[in-house]
Protein backbone atom coordinates (compact mmCIF):
# COMPACT_ATOMS: atom_id res chain seq x y z
CA UNK A 1 0.00 0.00 0.00
CA UNK A 2 2.40 2.25 0.93
CA UNK A 3 4.47 2.09 -2.16
CA UNK A 4 1.53 2.24 -4.54
CA UNK A 5 0.97 5.58 -2.17
CA UNK A 6 4.27 6.83 -3.06
CA UNK A 7 4.04 5.81 -7.11
CA UNK A 8 0.51 7.60 -7.08
CA UNK A 9 2.02 11.04 -5.62
CA UNK A 10 4.45 12.21 -8.44
CA UNK A 11 2.08 10.48 -10.98
CA UNK A 12 -0.07 13.11 -9.46
CA UNK A 13 1.72 16.25 -9.43
CA UNK A 14 3.06 15.02 -12.84
CA UNK A 15 -0.26 15.43 -14.20
CA UNK A 16 -1.39 18.55 -12.24
CA UNK A 17 1.89 20.26 -13.74
CA UNK A 18 0.61 19.38 -17.00
CA UNK A 19 -2.64 20.65 -16.32
CA UNK A 20 -1.06 23.87 -14.88
CA UNK A 21 0.78 24.28 -18.13
CA UNK A 22 -1.53 23.34 -20.90
CA UNK A 23 -4.22 26.14 -18.94
CA UNK A 24 -1.35 29.10 -18.67
CA UNK A 25 -0.35 27.87 -22.37
CA UNK A 26 -4.91 28.16 -23.80
CA UNK A 27 -5.07 31.57 -21.24
CA UNK A 28 -1.72 33.28 -22.57
CA UNK A 29 -0.70 32.09 -25.69
CA UNK A 30 -2.27 32.01 -29.58
CA UNK A 31 -1.65 28.83 -31.03
CA UNK A 32 0.64 28.61 -33.81
CA UNK A 33 -1.81 28.03 -36.94
CA UNK A 34 -1.50 28.53 -40.69
CA UNK A 35 2.59 27.22 -40.51
CA UNK A 36 2.61 25.49 -43.95
CA UNK A 37 5.44 27.85 -45.90
CA UNK A 38 3.69 29.61 -48.79
CA UNK A 39 4.33 32.62 -51.11
CA UNK A 40 2.81 35.91 -51.44
CA UNK A 41 2.51 36.62 -55.39
CA UNK A 42 0.09 38.79 -56.04
CA UNK A 43 -1.97 41.43 -53.46
CA UNK A 44 -4.77 44.02 -53.92
CA UNK A 45 -5.65 46.52 -51.40
CA UNK A 46 -5.91 43.94 -48.55
CA UNK A 47 -6.11 40.84 -50.10
CA UNK A 48 -2.93 38.33 -50.89
CA UNK A 49 -2.89 35.69 -53.37
CA UNK A 50 -0.69 33.07 -51.72
CA UNK A 51 0.78 30.19 -53.63
CA UNK A 52 1.96 27.06 -51.31
CA UNK A 53 5.09 25.79 -51.76
CA UNK A 54 4.69 22.36 -53.42
CA UNK A 55 6.03 19.12 -51.83
CA UNK A 56 5.78 16.56 -54.79
CA UNK A 57 7.88 17.17 -57.91
CA UNK A 58 6.68 18.74 -61.02
CA UNK A 59 6.43 16.00 -62.88
CA UNK A 60 4.12 14.12 -60.08
CA UNK A 61 2.19 17.48 -59.92
CA UNK A 62 -1.11 17.69 -60.83
CA UNK A 63 -1.09 20.09 -63.61
CA UNK A 64 -4.35 22.07 -63.52
CA UNK A 65 -3.87 24.37 -60.20
CA UNK A 66 -6.22 25.05 -57.24
CA UNK A 67 -7.46 28.37 -55.93
CA UNK A 68 -9.09 28.12 -52.57
CA UNK A 69 -11.41 30.84 -51.28
CA UNK A 70 -12.34 31.25 -47.19
CA UNK A 71 -15.02 33.01 -45.99
CA UNK A 72 -15.37 37.13 -45.81
CA UNK A 73 -15.54 37.22 -41.93
CA UNK A 74 -13.07 34.94 -40.85
CA UNK A 75 -9.43 34.09 -41.74
CA UNK A 76 -8.47 31.33 -44.03
CA UNK A 77 -6.21 29.79 -41.08
CA UNK A 78 -8.73 27.65 -41.04
CA UNK A 79 -7.71 25.84 -44.52
CA UNK A 80 -4.38 25.30 -42.76
CA UNK A 81 -5.22 25.00 -38.96
CA UNK A 82 -1.93 23.12 -37.66
CA UNK A 83 0.83 20.10 -39.19
CA UNK A 84 -0.77 16.89 -39.15
CA UNK A 85 -4.36 18.68 -39.62
CA UNK A 86 -4.32 21.14 -41.98
CA UNK A 87 -6.41 20.41 -45.69
CA UNK A 88 -3.61 22.40 -47.31
CA UNK A 89 -0.59 20.15 -46.49
CA UNK A 90 -2.88 17.46 -47.46
CA UNK A 91 -3.48 18.57 -50.90
CA UNK A 92 0.25 19.38 -51.42
CA UNK A 93 0.73 15.89 -50.34
CA UNK A 94 -1.84 14.76 -52.76
CA UNK A 95 0.11 17.10 -55.25
CA UNK A 96 -2.03 19.43 -55.88
CA UNK A 97 -0.31 22.78 -57.01
CA UNK A 98 -2.26 24.94 -54.12
CA UNK A 99 -3.17 28.77 -54.18
CA UNK A 100 -4.97 30.51 -51.89
CA UNK A 101 -6.88 33.97 -52.15
CA UNK A 102 -7.00 35.67 -48.40
CA UNK A 103 -9.27 38.65 -48.31
CA UNK A 104 -7.04 40.55 -45.15
CA UNK A 105 -9.06 42.36 -42.84
CA UNK A 106 -11.29 45.49 -43.97
CA UNK A 107 -10.96 48.99 -42.66
CA UNK A 108 -13.44 51.47 -42.26
CA UNK A 109 -12.22 52.55 -46.36
CA UNK A 110 -13.58 49.37 -47.80
CA UNK A 111 -17.07 49.86 -45.98
CA UNK A 112 -18.48 50.70 -49.64
CA UNK A 113 -17.14 47.58 -51.21
CA UNK A 114 -19.35 44.93 -52.14
CA UNK A 115 -20.32 41.18 -53.50
CA UNK A 116 -19.58 42.59 -56.68
CA UNK A 117 -15.98 44.04 -56.16
CA UNK A 118 -15.21 40.41 -54.16
CA UNK A 119 -16.82 38.55 -57.31
CA UNK A 120 -15.84 40.74 -60.20
CA UNK A 121 -12.72 42.40 -59.45
CA UNK A 122 -10.28 40.61 -56.80
CA UNK A 123 -11.38 36.93 -57.59
CA UNK A 124 -10.65 37.66 -61.41
CA UNK A 125 -7.73 39.81 -61.08
CA UNK A 126 -6.71 36.59 -58.51
CA UNK A 127 -7.15 34.22 -61.46
CA UNK A 128 -5.33 36.32 -64.03
CA UNK A 129 -2.34 36.23 -61.99
CA UNK A 130 -2.81 32.33 -60.91
CA UNK A 131 -2.96 31.75 -64.39
CA UNK A 132 -0.17 34.07 -65.50
CA UNK A 133 1.78 32.57 -62.99
CA UNK A 134 1.19 28.86 -62.97
CA UNK A 135 1.20 28.72 -66.77
CA UNK A 136 -2.04 26.96 -66.62
CA UNK A 137 -4.74 28.38 -68.44
CA UNK A 138 -7.57 26.18 -66.37
CA UNK A 139 -7.86 26.13 -63.33
CA UNK A 140 -10.00 24.47 -59.99
CA UNK A 141 -11.90 26.45 -57.71
CA UNK A 142 -12.73 25.67 -53.61
CA UNK A 143 -15.09 28.29 -51.88
CA UNK A 144 -16.22 27.89 -48.35
CA UNK A 145 -18.83 29.43 -46.73
CA UNK A 146 -19.31 33.17 -48.59
CA UNK A 147 -16.04 31.90 -50.17
CA UNK A 148 -18.44 29.46 -51.71
CA UNK A 149 -20.74 32.16 -52.84
CA UNK A 150 -18.46 33.93 -53.99
CA UNK A 151 -16.87 31.31 -56.20
CA UNK A 152 -20.54 30.57 -57.41
CA UNK A 153 -21.17 34.10 -58.34
CA UNK A 154 -18.14 34.21 -59.76
CA UNK A 155 -18.33 31.24 -61.99
CA UNK A 156 -22.09 32.11 -62.90
CA UNK A 157 -20.80 35.79 -64.04
CA UNK A 158 -17.65 34.46 -65.70
CA UNK A 159 -17.79 31.03 -66.83
CA UNK A 160 -15.46 31.69 -69.78
CA UNK A 161 -11.93 32.22 -67.13
CA UNK A 162 -10.58 28.68 -67.73
CA UNK A 163 -12.66 27.02 -64.53
CA UNK A 164 -12.56 23.23 -64.91
CA UNK A 165 -14.37 22.39 -61.77
CA UNK A 166 -16.04 24.14 -58.51
CA UNK A 167 -15.80 22.59 -55.54
CA UNK A 168 -18.23 24.43 -52.76
CA UNK A 169 -18.29 23.49 -49.58
CA UNK A 170 -21.32 24.58 -46.79
CA UNK A 171 -22.56 27.15 -49.18
CA UNK A 172 -24.86 29.68 -48.22
CA UNK A 173 -27.04 29.48 -51.48
CA UNK A 174 -30.60 28.66 -51.26
CA UNK A 175 -32.92 30.57 -48.66
CA UNK A 176 -35.96 29.17 -49.45
CA UNK A 177 -36.59 26.91 -46.62
CA UNK A 178 -36.48 29.96 -44.38
CA UNK A 179 -37.97 28.48 -41.00
CA UNK A 180 -35.01 25.88 -41.79
CA UNK A 181 -32.15 28.51 -41.44
CA UNK A 182 -31.74 29.37 -37.89
CA UNK A 183 -29.53 32.98 -39.26
CA UNK A 184 -32.14 34.16 -41.65
CA UNK A 185 -34.70 34.62 -38.54
CA UNK A 186 -32.32 36.38 -36.99
CA UNK A 187 -31.50 39.10 -39.37
CA UNK A 188 -35.52 39.12 -40.38
CA UNK A 189 -36.10 43.00 -40.83
CA UNK A 190 -38.86 43.18 -37.80
CA UNK A 191 -36.01 41.98 -35.55
CA UNK A 192 -32.79 43.18 -37.15
CA UNK A 193 -32.15 46.62 -38.79
CA UNK A 194 -28.51 46.03 -40.88
CA UNK A 195 -29.01 49.68 -42.04
CA UNK A 196 -28.51 50.80 -37.94
CA UNK A 197 -25.98 48.73 -37.55
CA UNK A 198 -23.85 49.52 -40.32
CA UNK A 199 -24.70 53.98 -39.53
CA UNK A 200 -23.32 53.22 -36.48
CA UNK A 201 -20.07 50.58 -37.17
CA UNK A 202 -19.37 50.98 -40.92
CA UNK A 203 -18.78 47.96 -41.51
CA UNK A 204 -20.35 44.57 -39.91
CA UNK A 205 -18.16 44.12 -36.53
CA UNK A 206 -16.66 40.91 -35.87
CA UNK A 207 -17.49 40.82 -32.70
CA UNK A 208 -21.15 40.97 -33.78
CA UNK A 209 -20.78 38.43 -36.41
CA UNK A 210 -19.07 36.15 -33.70
CA UNK A 211 -22.41 36.37 -31.33
CA UNK A 212 -24.92 35.67 -33.77
CA UNK A 213 -23.11 32.76 -34.83
CA UNK A 214 -22.42 32.00 -31.00
CA UNK A 215 -26.31 32.33 -30.74
CA UNK A 216 -27.17 29.63 -32.54
CA UNK A 217 -26.31 27.21 -30.04
CA UNK A 218 -25.76 29.34 -27.06
CA UNK A 219 -24.65 26.32 -24.30
CA UNK A 220 -22.34 24.56 -26.51
CA UNK A 221 -20.69 27.84 -27.90
CA UNK A 222 -20.14 29.32 -24.43
CA UNK A 223 -20.00 26.68 -21.96
CA UNK A 224 -19.28 23.52 -23.72
CA UNK A 225 -16.30 24.12 -25.47
CA UNK A 226 -14.14 24.88 -22.25
CA UNK A 227 -15.90 21.94 -20.22
CA UNK A 228 -14.32 20.11 -22.98
CA UNK A 229 -11.37 21.80 -22.61
CA UNK A 230 -10.94 21.34 -18.41
CA UNK A 231 -11.97 17.58 -19.16
CA UNK A 232 -9.04 17.11 -21.30
CA UNK A 233 -6.69 19.21 -19.67
CA UNK A 234 -4.13 16.57 -18.55
CA UNK A 235 -3.91 15.50 -22.44
CA UNK A 236 -1.75 17.76 -23.65
CA UNK A 237 -2.80 16.73 -27.71
CA UNK A 238 -6.48 17.68 -27.02
CA UNK A 239 -5.70 20.76 -25.50
CA UNK A 240 -3.04 21.81 -28.19
CA UNK A 241 -6.04 20.77 -30.71
CA UNK A 242 -8.59 23.16 -29.07
CA UNK A 243 -6.13 25.88 -28.31
CA UNK A 244 -5.80 26.04 -32.24
CA UNK A 245 -9.24 26.10 -33.17
CA UNK A 246 -10.08 28.25 -30.35
CA UNK A 247 -7.07 30.83 -31.94
CA UNK A 248 -8.85 30.69 -35.34
CA UNK A 249 -12.03 31.33 -33.39
CA UNK A 250 -11.46 34.66 -31.27
CA UNK A 251 -9.46 35.90 -34.58
CA UNK A 252 -12.66 37.29 -36.23
CA UNK A 253 -13.02 39.95 -38.90
CA UNK A 254 -15.51 42.19 -40.00
CA UNK A 255 -17.10 42.72 -42.79
CA UNK A 256 -17.51 44.94 -45.38
CA UNK A 257 -20.42 46.94 -44.92
CA UNK A 258 -21.86 46.76 -48.86
CA UNK A 259 -20.90 43.05 -48.82
CA UNK A 260 -22.55 42.22 -45.32
CA UNK A 261 -26.18 44.77 -46.54
CA UNK A 262 -26.45 42.64 -49.68
CA UNK A 263 -25.78 39.18 -48.19
CA UNK A 264 -28.79 40.39 -45.70
CA UNK A 265 -30.86 41.90 -48.18
CA UNK A 266 -30.30 40.33 -51.12
CA UNK A 267 -29.96 36.62 -50.02
CA UNK A 268 -30.80 36.13 -46.43
CA UNK A 269 -34.34 38.70 -46.73
CA UNK A 270 -35.26 38.03 -50.97
CA UNK A 271 -33.54 34.63 -51.78
CA UNK A 272 -32.63 36.53 -55.32
CA UNK A 273 -29.80 33.99 -56.25
CA UNK A 274 -31.98 31.68 -56.44
CA UNK A 275 -34.83 33.42 -57.83
CA UNK A 276 -32.64 34.91 -60.91
CA UNK A 277 -32.87 38.18 -59.62
CA UNK A 278 -29.65 38.73 -58.58
CA UNK A 279 -27.78 41.99 -60.47
CA UNK A 280 -24.71 42.63 -59.77
CA UNK A 281 -23.01 45.29 -61.63
CA UNK A 282 -25.93 45.55 -63.86
CA UNK A 283 -25.24 42.11 -64.71
CA UNK A 284 -27.87 39.34 -63.34
CA UNK A 285 -26.46 36.29 -62.12
CA UNK A 286 -27.71 33.06 -63.82
CA UNK A 287 -27.09 30.09 -62.44
CA UNK A 288 -27.68 28.13 -65.37
CA UNK A 289 -24.16 30.25 -66.91
CA UNK A 290 -22.43 27.86 -64.30
CA UNK A 291 -20.80 24.92 -66.64
CA UNK A 292 -17.84 24.11 -64.83
CA UNK A 293 -17.92 20.68 -63.03
CA UNK A 294 -19.54 20.96 -59.85
CA UNK A 295 -18.97 19.18 -56.42
CA UNK A 296 -21.26 20.47 -53.88
CA UNK A 297 -20.36 19.27 -50.39
CA UNK A 298 -22.78 19.56 -47.61
CA UNK A 299 -22.26 19.31 -43.64
CA UNK A 300 -25.72 16.78 -42.36
CA UNK A 301 -24.89 18.64 -38.64
CA UNK A 302 -24.39 22.46 -40.31
CA UNK A 303 -26.20 24.76 -37.97
CA UNK A 304 -24.81 27.96 -39.62
CA UNK A 305 -25.44 26.61 -43.46
CA UNK A 306 -27.70 23.70 -43.53
CA UNK A 307 -28.06 21.56 -45.72
CA UNK A 308 -31.05 23.13 -47.36
CA UNK A 309 -29.14 25.76 -48.78
CA UNK A 310 -27.18 24.23 -51.39
CA UNK A 311 -29.16 20.86 -51.84
CA UNK A 312 -31.05 21.94 -54.95
CA UNK A 313 -28.16 23.53 -56.38
CA UNK A 314 -27.91 20.94 -59.03
CA UNK A 315 -31.21 21.61 -60.40
CA UNK A 316 -30.60 24.85 -60.65
CA UNK A 317 -26.91 25.30 -62.43
CA UNK A 318 -25.62 24.48 -65.97
CA UNK A 319 -23.22 22.00 -65.58
CA UNK A 320 -23.22 18.35 -67.04
CA UNK A 321 -20.93 17.04 -64.77
CA UNK A 322 -22.08 17.28 -61.11
CA UNK A 323 -22.26 15.64 -57.62
CA UNK A 324 -23.47 15.89 -54.19
CA UNK A 325 -21.56 15.15 -51.27
CA UNK A 326 -23.63 14.93 -48.12
CA UNK A 327 -20.84 14.09 -45.05
CA UNK A 328 -21.35 13.97 -41.50
CA UNK A 329 -19.80 16.72 -39.41
CA UNK A 330 -20.68 20.85 -38.81
CA UNK A 331 -19.81 23.73 -40.57
CA UNK A 332 -16.33 24.11 -39.01
CA UNK A 333 -16.00 20.05 -38.18
CA UNK A 334 -16.54 18.91 -41.56
CA UNK A 335 -13.39 20.33 -42.74
CA UNK A 336 -11.16 20.65 -39.76
CA UNK A 337 -12.51 18.99 -37.20
CA UNK A 338 -10.32 15.72 -36.34
CA UNK A 339 -12.29 13.06 -38.50
CA UNK A 340 -12.10 15.50 -41.79
CA UNK A 341 -8.83 13.74 -42.77
CA UNK A 342 -10.35 10.56 -43.26
CA UNK A 343 -13.67 11.13 -44.03
CA UNK A 344 -14.08 14.56 -46.58
CA UNK A 345 -10.28 15.40 -47.46
CA UNK A 346 -10.07 11.96 -49.04
CA UNK A 347 -13.52 12.09 -50.61
CA UNK A 348 -12.74 15.97 -52.16
CA UNK A 349 -9.36 14.69 -53.53
CA UNK A 350 -10.98 11.41 -54.98
CA UNK A 351 -13.52 13.94 -56.68
CA UNK A 352 -10.93 16.17 -57.77
CA UNK A 353 -7.96 15.01 -58.95
CA UNK A 354 -9.87 13.12 -61.67
CA UNK A 355 -10.65 16.64 -62.83
CA UNK A 356 -7.07 18.47 -62.13
CA UNK A 357 -5.57 16.65 -65.30
CA UNK B 1 -9.10 1.94 -4.11
CA UNK B 2 -9.57 5.78 -3.05
CA UNK B 3 -8.64 6.55 -6.65
CA UNK B 4 -10.54 4.37 -8.14
CA UNK B 5 -13.48 5.63 -6.03
CA UNK B 6 -12.61 9.02 -6.52
CA UNK B 7 -12.70 8.63 -10.41
CA UNK B 8 -15.94 6.78 -10.57
CA UNK B 9 -17.37 9.67 -8.57
CA UNK B 10 -15.75 12.31 -11.31
CA UNK B 11 -17.34 10.27 -14.19
CA UNK B 12 -20.51 10.63 -12.16
CA UNK B 13 -20.30 13.98 -11.37
CA UNK B 14 -19.02 14.67 -15.36
CA UNK B 15 -22.41 12.78 -16.47
CA UNK B 16 -24.88 14.83 -14.66
CA UNK B 17 -23.34 17.80 -15.66
CA UNK B 18 -23.76 16.72 -19.33
CA UNK B 19 -27.14 15.66 -18.91
CA UNK B 20 -27.88 19.03 -17.18
CA UNK B 21 -25.82 20.72 -20.29
CA UNK B 22 -28.00 18.87 -22.36
CA UNK B 23 -31.02 19.84 -21.22
CA UNK B 24 -30.20 23.58 -20.75
CA UNK B 25 -29.29 23.70 -23.92
CA UNK B 26 -32.49 22.50 -25.30
CA UNK B 27 -34.00 25.21 -23.44
CA UNK B 28 -31.73 27.98 -24.18
CA UNK B 29 -32.41 27.28 -27.86
CA UNK B 30 -36.01 27.37 -27.70
CA UNK B 31 -35.30 30.37 -26.34
CA UNK B 32 -33.04 31.78 -28.44
CA UNK B 33 -34.89 30.99 -31.22
CA UNK B 34 -38.11 32.48 -29.97
CA UNK B 35 -39.54 35.69 -31.57
CA UNK B 36 -40.00 36.99 -27.93
CA UNK B 37 -35.81 36.75 -27.93
CA UNK B 38 -35.55 38.30 -31.03
CA UNK B 39 -37.86 40.84 -30.11
CA UNK B 40 -36.04 41.39 -26.95
CA UNK B 41 -32.15 41.75 -28.64
CA UNK B 42 -33.78 44.03 -31.41
CA UNK B 43 -35.29 46.41 -28.79
CA UNK B 44 -32.21 46.52 -26.37
CA UNK B 45 -29.70 46.97 -29.52
CA UNK B 46 -32.15 49.38 -31.17
CA UNK B 47 -31.24 52.21 -28.57
CA UNK B 48 -27.49 51.68 -28.21
CA UNK B 49 -26.81 51.26 -32.12
CA UNK B 50 -28.74 54.78 -32.31
CA UNK B 51 -25.99 55.85 -29.76
CA UNK B 52 -23.49 54.73 -31.10
CA UNK B 53 -24.30 55.98 -34.88
CA UNK B 54 -25.17 59.54 -33.21
CA UNK B 55 -21.42 59.33 -30.88
CA UNK B 56 -20.00 58.11 -33.90
CA UNK B 57 -21.59 61.20 -36.14
CA UNK B 58 -20.28 63.51 -33.61
CA UNK B 59 -17.12 62.49 -32.63
CA UNK B 60 -16.33 62.75 -36.62
CA UNK B 61 -18.04 66.26 -36.91
CA UNK B 62 -15.53 67.35 -33.68
CA UNK B 63 -12.49 65.59 -34.94
CA UNK B 64 -13.27 67.36 -38.70
CA UNK B 65 -13.29 70.34 -37.05
CA UNK B 66 -10.13 70.03 -35.31
CA UNK B 67 -8.58 68.62 -37.86
CA UNK B 68 -9.54 71.61 -40.48
CA UNK B 69 -8.67 74.06 -37.77
CA UNK B 70 -4.68 72.28 -38.28
CA UNK B 71 -5.31 72.27 -41.80
CA UNK B 72 -4.94 68.53 -41.76
CA UNK B 73 -6.76 66.11 -44.00
CA UNK B 74 -10.31 64.85 -42.38
CA UNK B 75 -11.05 61.29 -41.98
CA UNK B 76 -13.43 61.07 -45.15
CA UNK B 77 -10.02 62.65 -46.77
CA UNK B 78 -8.20 59.81 -46.03
CA UNK B 79 -10.96 57.57 -46.53
CA UNK B 80 -11.38 58.94 -49.95
CA UNK B 81 -7.57 58.97 -50.75
CA UNK B 82 -7.48 55.30 -49.92
CA UNK B 83 -10.47 53.75 -51.71
CA UNK B 84 -8.64 55.97 -54.70
CA UNK B 85 -5.01 54.25 -53.95
CA UNK B 86 -7.02 50.92 -54.70
CA UNK B 87 -8.47 51.95 -57.96
CA UNK B 88 -5.07 53.13 -58.55
CA UNK B 89 -3.90 49.83 -57.59
CA UNK B 90 -5.97 47.96 -59.97
CA UNK B 91 -5.47 50.12 -62.85
CA UNK B 92 -1.78 48.59 -62.27
CA UNK B 93 -2.50 45.17 -61.95
CA UNK B 94 -4.12 45.81 -64.82
CA UNK B 95 -0.85 47.35 -66.52
CA UNK B 96 1.26 44.63 -65.24
CA UNK B 97 -1.30 41.85 -66.68
CA UNK B 98 -1.13 43.47 -69.97
CA UNK B 99 3.07 43.23 -69.51
CA UNK B 100 3.04 40.16 -68.66
CA UNK B 101 0.82 39.24 -71.67
CA UNK B 102 3.36 40.96 -74.38
CA UNK B 103 6.06 39.57 -72.65
CA UNK B 104 4.88 36.12 -73.50
CA UNK B 105 3.73 37.29 -76.92
CA UNK B 106 7.26 38.80 -77.73
CA UNK B 107 8.77 35.68 -76.43
CA UNK B 108 6.53 32.55 -78.21
CA UNK B 109 9.65 30.16 -78.70
CA UNK B 110 9.35 30.30 -74.33
CA UNK B 111 7.72 27.52 -73.18
CA UNK B 112 5.33 27.96 -70.61
CA UNK B 113 4.75 24.73 -68.41
CA UNK B 114 8.44 23.76 -68.53
CA UNK B 115 9.71 27.41 -67.64
CA UNK B 116 7.48 27.44 -64.58
CA UNK B 117 8.14 23.81 -63.49
CA UNK B 118 12.06 24.46 -63.77
CA UNK B 119 11.86 28.01 -61.44
CA UNK B 120 9.21 26.13 -59.34
CA UNK B 121 12.32 23.22 -58.76
CA UNK B 122 14.90 25.95 -57.96
CA UNK B 123 12.39 27.36 -55.59
CA UNK B 124 12.06 31.08 -56.85
CA UNK B 125 9.62 32.68 -58.76
CA UNK B 126 8.92 32.27 -62.78
CA UNK B 127 11.04 34.96 -64.81
CA UNK B 128 8.44 37.76 -65.70
CA UNK B 129 6.52 38.04 -62.26
CA UNK B 130 7.43 39.55 -58.99
CA UNK B 131 6.35 38.30 -56.03
CA UNK B 132 5.10 40.99 -53.62
CA UNK B 133 6.89 39.24 -50.67
CA UNK B 134 7.70 36.13 -48.99
CA UNK B 135 6.34 34.01 -45.97
CA UNK B 136 6.67 31.27 -44.39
Amino acid sequence: MPSSDASATPGLFSRLSTMADNLVKVTTTKAAIGQTPRQAIWTLNKATLFRYTPVVKAEERHPIPLLLVFALMNKSAILDLRPGNSFVEFLLQKGYDVYLLDWGTPGPEDAQTGLGDYALEYIPRAIRKLRSFSGSDQFNLLGWCIGAMLCTLYSSLRPNDGLKSLILLTAPLDFTEHDKISLAKMTEERFFDVDRVLQAFGNMPAGLIDYGAKMLKPVENFVGGYTRLFDNLDNTKVVDSWHAMNTWVSDAIPLAGAAYRQFIVDLYRNNKLVKGTLTIRGERVDLKQLRASLLNVIGEDDHITPPCQSDKLLDLVGSTDKEVLRLPGGHIGLMAGSGAYKVAWPRIDAWLSKRSA
Amino acid sequence: MSTESSKGLLEKVRGVRDSAMEDLAKVTLAWTSSDTFQTINAVISKPALLTAAMVRKATESAMADVLARFNLPSREDVLALSQRLTRIEMTLDDLGAGMDQLRRASAPARQQRPATREHENNGGPRPGTSPAAKEG
